[in-house]
């Protein structure tokens, strides 16, 4: 409960990236910062499978992934009755135009970009996602 | 476009508004210059992948596969370096993913140009020995 008697929300959120340094810093910051639940994959296979049982707010997802890539990873999830609903916010380190066109095509909740600021990466999701509650 | 705040802006917090508390912040950077001792090896060996294949591709000798671990290496420096407090690493990084993605890669001469790029990466993370941020 925050001090002035609004309460929070706790949010649980789903990182997805094939990179460990990536994977842990934004689960310290998440965790730190936002004192959400971090729920970790680091495959697109195995974050469909983690999204499907441990049912995240939101899901943060890398675009640039061995064997099955973010975008891919995107419409898999998408097609899935138990994760279609969840947000999925992609995060990528390409910067040129074309690529962010293609992955907005795509139907994403947000595009979020490397390198991230740790201090601000759970205020960035809350954001877009209109979380005003959020822990 | 970057994810940093402008400067002087205090960091919002959770909610993407209020401001992150100063103990807050502490505890982050102790647990970020943890990490970040952690992943300075890795972090120095994508730097020398990058550096043997421009002695490669200078040479004319680079194939598919080193090229394609080149890519990979520049693009996961470029990713980390800002996030780890060291944004030029990641221009630096950029300059070298964007040369390796070239078709065929890059010849002797633009393999040659970016050596003081690469040079200049490799010391960036030969000095920071400890976590950059703030």
């Amino acid at each position: 409960m925050k001090a002035d008697g609004e309460y929070f929300v706790t949010r649980r959120i789903l990182i997805i990236d094939d990179e460990d340094d990536i994977r842990q810093v934004a689960a310290l910051s998440l965790e730190t910062v936002a004192g959400w639940d971090v729920v970790l994959a680091n495959s697109g296979k195995q974050g469909i499978e983690r999204a499907s049982v441990e049912q995240p707010d939101a899901i943060l997802l890398d675009v640039m992934m061995p064997e099955m890539d973010g975008p891919t990873t995107f419409l898999k999830l998408k097609a899935n009755q138990k994760t279609s609903h969840i947000p999925v916010l992609l995060l990528t380190a390409k910067v040129q135009g074309p690529d962010q066109r293609r992955f907005a095509d795509l139907g994403v909740a947000a595009i979020l970009f490397k390198p991230f600021d740790p201090l601000t990466l759970a205020g960035q999701i809350s954001s877009v996602l209109g979380w005003k509650d959020s822990a | 476009m970057s994810n940093l705040p402008p400067d002087h802006a205090p960091p919002a917090g959770a909610d993407g508004n209020s401001p992150v508390r100063d103990d807050t912040q502490q505890k982050l950077h102790q647990l970020l210059a943890g990490l970040w001792e952690q992943s300075r090896n890795t972090v120095a060996a994508h730097v020398e992948t990058l550096q043997q294949a421009r002695t490669l591709a200078e040479n004319g000798q680079l194939d598919d596969a080193g090229r394609a671990r080149a890519i990979d290496s520049a693009h996961k420096l470029a990713g980390v370096l800002g996030t780890f407090g060291l944004p030029r690493g990641t221009e630096l990084a950029r300059v070298a993913e964007e040369a390796f993605r070239e078709p065929a890669g890059p010849g002797p001469q633009k393999a040659e140009a970016l050596r003081p790029a690469l040079d200049e990466l490799h010391n960036l993370v030969q000095a920071a020995v400890t976590y950059q941020g703030s």
